[in-house]
């Protein structure tokens, strides 16, 4: 059966596919990272097939920062121009391919024996409404403990970034 | 209309009607971006006592950005030799690709509308901020110091200000209810929300011209310190690109506050016989007009007051507004 939504699931897994192969066989760092985006971007893009609009908006709104900081760290922190060399004995090649071959065989296995109930959910309708409702009802003490735990991130970080120019004036981005 | 056809049964006949409905909007911003070009020229030339372009295209210098478009076309198209070729010809496309999708869920009147998302003003915010990665990626392919670091401002501009542009619309959530840009411009009916959130306005134009690289902020591309900023090397049509992506986020931004702040397509009381699409153009006009002034009158921001000035004084500015709103708010619906 040929839907559009079907035709649109096949584009965008492809290009999730593409950017994560990419990801994994480019040599340099930056072309990594541009290949990052073009996976998180179908991604998002698969949440909106999967009716949670909210999600996708979200995953951008972060992914889009987030590399661009990798982007940056990618940059400042590696040798220009730097290849990555594919090192690695035979043997452990082997051990390699055999872990992978072990993990595609588990995750097959689990998919093939997966049975959804086809229970007709409504968690389609209003679901930015119904995320917030949850956060804040049922959830509220995790969801209160992620703010707190992300601060406390935040003031070591800074503590980090400025133990190392002690005393030095200026220089803040 | 737009939504029967997103429930019609798919095929490639509404692959063609989207397609072609794609194609005018894109020619209707195109003509947007010749004009607002020239009026930009016009107007800067008015405020500095001098007249603006007037050969081509009689008085008014009508054909003037046209003849410059061709111009461009016709350019020699440059890639240096140490550059990153693929990353070179590929940030163009990236910078260039949010530009024109976000336009697609601004409301213009309550029926011309391309896509109703529920996550309207979020999809917004998200999106644009990809542009943001093309623009790094030209800075690092053009191999050229100059570029680099315009591209560095531009990250470091866009995460800083993005926050308060977040922050501050907020306000209008917590009014309005609803993130649907459709709803916020319905909630305006009994005021518009530049008078009910006057704050969140000014943090927000502030934030808009800093996330659209205009003077005062427009650091990534100053032109007295880095030449030309992140398109040092492009030439031709990717240059083009660059300034199209650059003119249809300022169309976008433009729109974007005319339906959060000035109420869209609601027209002033006793004047409702005029339609919806005059009051949406006439509103968006007066802040793309507001936008140039801005660009005409204030010098250039330095880096470091640029990040002082978003994250000591926009973000705290914003989240009081949002504590401000939500007190206001729960004590009208006490009383």
């Amino acid at each position: 059966m040929l839907s559009g939504e079907f035709i649109a699931f096949i584009g965008l897994a492809l290009v999730a596919i593409m950017g994560g192969v990419l990801l994994l066989n480019l040599t340099k760092v930056v072309h990594m990272v541009v290949a990052l985006v073009f996976t998180f971007v179908s991604i998002a893009g698969i949440y909106v097939l999967l009716s949670a609009e909210f999600l996708a908006a979200v995953q951008i709104l972060i992914y889009s920062g987030a590399i661009t900081i990798i982007m940056l760290f990618g940059i400042m922190l590696t040798k220009h121009n730097d290849e990555s060399e594919a090192k690695g004995i035979g043997w452990r090649k082997i051990l390699l391919f055999l872990g992978v071959l072990a993990f595609g065989a588990a995750v097959y296995i689990g998919i093939y024996d997966l049975d959804f109930t086809s229970e007709t959910s409504s968690l389609h309708v209003k679901n930015t409404e119904q995320i917030g409702l949850a956060l804040y009802s049922d959830y509220i003490i995790p969801f209160e403990l992620t703010s707190v735990v992300l601060l406390v991130t935040l003031v070591g970080a800074i503590i980090l970034a400025r133990k190392d120019d002690n005393g030095k004036e200026g220089d803040k981005e | 209309m737009i939504q029967d056809l997103l429930y019609s049964s798919p095929g490639w006949a509404n692959f063609g009607i989207f397609f072609l409905l794609a194609t005018v909007f894109l020619f209707v911003i195109l003509g947007f971006v010749t004009y607002a070009i020239l009026a930009e020229r016009k107007v800067m030339g008015f405020m500095q006592l001098r007249h603006g372009p007037n050969q081509v295209g009689g008085r008014w210098g009508l054909l003037q950005t046209v003849a410059d478009v061709l111009k461009l076309l016709l350019k020699e198209d440059t890639i240096p030799k140490l550059a990153d070729r693929p990353l070179f010809i590929l940030a163009p496309v990236i910078a260039f690709a949010p530009a024109f999708m976000v336009v697609a869920t601004i409301p213009f009147t309550d029926k011309l509308q391309f896509a109703d998302i529920g996550v309207g003003l979020l999809y917004y915010i998200a999106i644009s901020g990809l542009s943001t990665v093309g623009v790094v990626t030209a800075s690092w392919a053009s191999n050229n110091k100059y570029s680099l670091l315009g591209g560095m401002r531009a990250a470091a501009q866009m995460i800083s200000y993005e926050i308060p542009l977040v922050m501050s619309v907020l306000g209008v959530i917590l009014l309005s209810g609803s993130l649907n840009l459709n709803d916020i411009v319905e909630a305006q009916k009994d005021g518009w929300f530049i008078i009910l959130q006057p704050i969140a306005f000014i943090v927000f134009l502030i934030a808009a011209v800093a996330e659209l690289n205009r003077a005062p902020f427009d650091l990534p591309e100053a032109e007295s310190e880095l030449v030309a900023g992140f398109h040092v090397e492009y030439s031709g049509f990717r240059w083009a690109f660059f300034m199209l992506s650059e003119y249809v986020y300022f169309f976008a931004m433009s729109s974007l506050i005319t339906v959060l702040f000035l109420g869209g397509w609601l027209p002033l009381p006793f004047l409702g016989f005029i339609p919806g699409a005059v009051w949406f153009a006439l509103k968006f006009s007066l802040v793309v007009f507001i936008l140039i002034w801005f660009r005409v009158t204030f010098p250039r921001v330095r880096a470091d007051q640029l990040m002082e000035f978003g994250w000591k004084v926009l973000l705290p500015v914003a989240l009081a507004n949002i504590f401000l709103t939500a007190l206001l708010k729960e004590l009208l619906t006490i009383f």
